[in-house]
């Protein structure tokens, strides 16, 4: 076994929690609490996830955890879309600005780039949806409907549920 | 392991320590290619307990009442027409296995559910889907023990349907709202508000004369044919147990 294995051991092993807490993403996919929706549409996990992972992981892992949050969710999805390009660019560029340190993760910081990031998300889906399956104007309204319930709720829990994930790792780390 | 440059990604010993990593985006590529096989059956398994259960006994059997009325007369019309024809004959000996409903999504980017049923019981991919009311959807992908519906509004989800007042075919199309769109064939589609939508009485992908929906709307103007918003039968976002037709 090769040091960068052990070196991912090492690492899996201090972050068993950290790691195990990627998994609830698909669990919370699945179960769809309708509790937390605005206008019946869930947040979206995936990005509540991504974004404390890669301030806290940086760029290198924020991509290819977004790759393999994207191949799961693919997975549990239903085909025609796919959410991998746009987690793994979104990890990019969110593990890009974790290199800023505390600026970034006011709570304020954290809701505008799970706005953003959210909106990205949506927009991507809804590409790929209009592309393969050219609708008429009710398609654009209900787009247009999703992507914004989606983005408003996910960028109001983001600064709640994304500090509690960073403040967590960090405890997780330094013990 | 620190962040690395973009010119180290070409360094044979970089992929050497990179491995693992590879190693871990292969295993979540089985879990994309295998539809997440073990995702829906460890959620299944461990969501056991708070499975829907038998409270909703009643009100399931009050749609499932009108919903055989509605059927009934559909069916009289139809050997009618039948018996005029002379041909056609089809066989009514279908299996219904009931399924409960585990995962639901109803408003998003899918509209899907996912059964706790799957592979091991005899479903298959493109399984009818029948819940209180009527068609609610077709399997579109099995694991063992799951399996993962895509629901008539969702986007991508076409189906062929019967006008049986006017006698005419159509596409119903899912396009994300709660209401799908029914593309007509024929330009003259006679079609009005309150018309009944059903699976073709000659369908042989889906169960004959299953109500789907009413027709709210109707664009007489729309190019190449009309088209109608349909208000279905049956509503996913309420029902906790679902009938598959298997093959």
């Amino acid at each position: 076994m090769g040091a960068g294995a052990n070196e991912l051991i090492v690492r899996l092993t201090k972050r068993g929690i950290c790691a195990f807490s990627g998994l609830i993403v698909p669990w919370l996919t699945f179960a769809a609490p309708t509790w937390l929706s605005l206008s019946s549409i869930g947040p979206c996990w995936a990005v509540l996830w991504l974004l404390p992972w890669a301030l806290e992981e940086g760029q290198f892992s924020a991509v290819i955890a977004g790759l393999c949050l994207g191949l799961v969710l693919d997975g549990i999805s239903l085909d025609g879309t796919s959410q991998i390009p746009i987690l793994m660019a979104l990890g990019f560029w969110w593990g890009h600005f974790g290199k800023r340190g505390g600026q970034i993760e006011r709570s304020l910081n954290l809701g505008l780039l799970a706005w953003i990031g959210t909106a990205a998300f949506g927009l991507s889906l809804w590409i790929q949806i209009v592309i393969m399956q050219p609708q008429g104007d009710l398609t654009y309204a209900w787009g247009l409907k999703t992507l914004l319930s989606q983005s408003i709720i996910t960028s109001l829990l983001a600064p709640m549920v994304c500090s509690w994930l960073l403040l967590f790792w960090r405890k997780s780390n330094l013990s | 392991m620190g962040v690395p440059s973009w010119g180290e990604l070409f360094r044979l010993r970089y992929w050497l320590r990179v491995w693992p990593w590879i190693f871990l985006v292969g295993v979540f590529s089985l879990v994309r290619f295998s539809k997440g096989a073990g995702f829906s059956d460890a959620y299944a398994f461990l969501s056991r307990p708070f499975w829907p259960g038998s409270a909703q006994g009643e009100w399931v059997q009050k749609g499932i009442q009108i919903e055989h009325l509605a059927r009934i007369n559909l069916l009289e019309q139809d050997n009618k027409r039948l018996r005029e024809m002379l041909s056609l004959q089809r066989s009514s000996g279908r299996e219904f296995l009931s399924a409960a409903v585990i995962s639901r999504t109803v408003q998003g980017w899918w509209h899907q559910l996912v059964l706790a049923k799957g592979e091991r019981h005899g479903i298959d991919r493109g399984n009818p889907v029948m819940g209180p009311g009527g068609l609610i959807g077709l399997i579109e992908s099995v694991t063992p023990t799951t399996s993962r519906v895509r629901l008539l509004t969702s986007p991508g989800s076409r189906v062929g349907v019967w006008a049986p007042r006017t006698k005419r075919h159509g596409i119903l199309i899912g396009i994300g709202t709660n209401r799908p769109q029914l593309q007509f064939l024929d330009k003259d589609s006679k079609a009005i508000p309150g018309d009944l939508v059903s699976t073709s009485p000659a369908s042989t992908l889906l169960p004959p004369n299953v109500p789907i929906g009413i027709i709210q709307s109707v664009d007489t103007e729309a190019l190449p044919a009309p088209e109608a918003v349909v208000q279905l039968t049956a509503a996913p976002e309420a029902i906790d147990w679902v009938q598959v037709q298997m093959n």
